[in-house]
């Protein structure tokens, strides 16, 4: 073999290595990477903190069923408290109004459907509402009079009417049965009515026929999502309000597809048109009206923005930091700059329990140093 | 009528103040009884069957203030029936994508 040949050869090897190093990325395919567990003193005050001996006579305290902590795409962390285990399907409660979210991202990348088109051009039970929008109901600004209460004002709460008594036959009918007490996106308030009729509305959007499987077919399985439970309402609606279950290891994926922009691999799965707009505070917030450490609401994703004449929610997270919360303390942190994805699934039964105090001891633990 | 009859007249007026409350809310007032019944049987049937925790675990996961005075799960057909304020619902296991369903009323 002439040197000619072999220098050309070594240097084709290098050109190669070089382009697979640049383009190295960990993705879960098809399972997560792990690595080792180091001991540190950041790490026991995480445990601490998010494992403290658990009270189940009383129900008080910090309860967290499954702790998830993912850096770069490889886990870093990863704790269960029984019964809860690797394998369990956990209960979403309103993350799923997020995985909904990334379910009709798919379908807008597609072609299904505008933003600004009106709710009943996909759900004509909306048809009282003309003036509603996909996206009013995505920044949860229909200006519907709901009521979002859960065991503590159970009389008059739209959700527990919706979910359990009157509103449980067919949910997005119930919400669309509401009176209006606002102007559709004017003002904030927080309902799982509207996420019900944005799960009613995809049903116009992408048919009947590919209605049942879509956030399988969608969002589940490309990436890699083999075991979700999604719930219907008697009517065949994704109760997306409340009702999806999947392991932590699963929900970490869509974690991950956030924290990329939307990217699986090689595949733009959501448009970064659609990344941006639900990771944008809805721009008639109110954040004086909120409570300390209530985050920011984007579309059907929360936000630890910091808005102008007021604090980020959680001060010792990045601002940059997106996240789905549910009921009980279930929640889905993503960290895109610091590349952090943290699932957290619990059964806190009290007000205990604080996403900053959790984010603060994550990134103390895991965060890698910023190169300059 | 109010001198001789002082205590009357007080309750005569807080049956007037319940009623004129209840009216207006006489939808929410109707369901209420049935939401302890209802939110056990869903909650209860997703967390034995979607999740597939122990039904001891589940038993004291659906425990709310409002006691219920049964449950029932039938393991073969992967349906729970409660019952609470004189109200009683099911729920059922419909499949591996499905999950758990409330049941319409009987």
């Amino acid at each position: 073999m002439s040197t000619s040949l072999l220098r050309r050869l070594s240097l084709a090897l290098g050109f190669s290595l070089a382009a697979s190093t640049a383009l190295a990325e960990n993705w879960p395919q098809p399972d997560w990477q792990s690595q080792p567990r180091v001991e540190s003193a950041a790490l026991a005050e995480l445990e601490h903190y998010a494992f403290p001996e658990r009270n189940d006579a009383e129900r008080t305290g910090v309860r967290t069923d499954a702790l998830l902590v993912i850096r770069d795409g490889q886990i870093v962390y990863e704790r269960y408290a029984e019964p809860t285990t690797v394998q369990t399907a956990h209960l979403s409660w309103s993350m799923a109004k997020s995985l909904l979210a990334s379910t009709l991202g798919v379908a807008y990348g597609e072609g299904r459907f505008r933003l600004d088109a009106p709710a009943a051009q996909y759900y004509p039970a909306m048809a009282e509402h003309p003036q509603i929008k996909i996206g009013h109901l995505l920044n949860w600004a229909s200006g519907l009079a709901w009521e979002e209460d859960y065991e503590y004002a159970p009389l008059k709460s739209s959700v527990v009417a919706m979910l359990y008594t009157r509103g449980r036959a067919d949910m997005a009918a119930f919400t669309a049965a509401h009176a209006a007490d606002a102007a559709p996106g004017t003002r904030f308030r927080y309902s799982s009515g509207d996420s019900n009729v944005l799960a009613a509305a995809l049903r116009g959007m992408v048919g009947e026929p590919a209605y049942a499987d879509y956030p399988w077919t969608a969002l589940f399985e490309p990436l890699g999502i083999t075991r979700a439970v999604w719930e219907r309402d008697a009517s065949g609606t994704f109760i997306a309000s409340s009702y999806a279950y999947m392991t932590a290891r699963d929900l970490a994926r869509v974690g991950l597809l956030m924290q990329r922009g939307g990217r699986w691999g090689e595949r733009q799965l959501l448009p970064a048109a659609w990344v941006d707009f639900v990771s944008t505070p809805f721009a008639s917030y109110q954040p004086q009206l909120a409570k300390p450490g209530d985050a920011v609401p984007g579309g059907h994703w929360w936000l630890n923005a910091e808005l102008p004449g007021s604090a980020r929610p959680w001060p010792d997270a990045p601002a940059d930091t997106i996240a789905a919360l549910g009921h009980w303390g279930q929640g889905l942190y993503v960290m895109p700059e610091e590349k952090l994805v943290v699932v957290r699934y619990a059964d806190d039964r009290d007000g205990s329990f604080q996403h900053n105090e959790l984010l603060k001891r994550v990134q103390a633990a895991f965060a890698t140093e910023v190169q300059p | 009528m109010i001198r001789r009859h002082p205590i009357l007249s007080v309750v005569a007026l807080l049956v007037i103040l319940l009623l004129a409350w209840a009216w207006p809310n006489r939808a929410h007032l109707a369901a209420f009884p049935d939401i302890i019944g209802a939110y056990t049987a869903k909650e209860y049937c997703s967390c034995r069957y979607v999740s597939g925790n122990p039904a001891a675990y589940c038993e004291g996961y659906v425990k709310q203030y409002v006691p219920i005075s049964s449950l029932l799960d039938d393991a073969s057909a992967k349906r729970v029936t409660a019952s609470g304020l004189g109200r009683t619902h099911s729920a059922v296991w419909l499949g591996e994508r499905q999950g758990c369903q409330l049941l319409p009323n009987e």
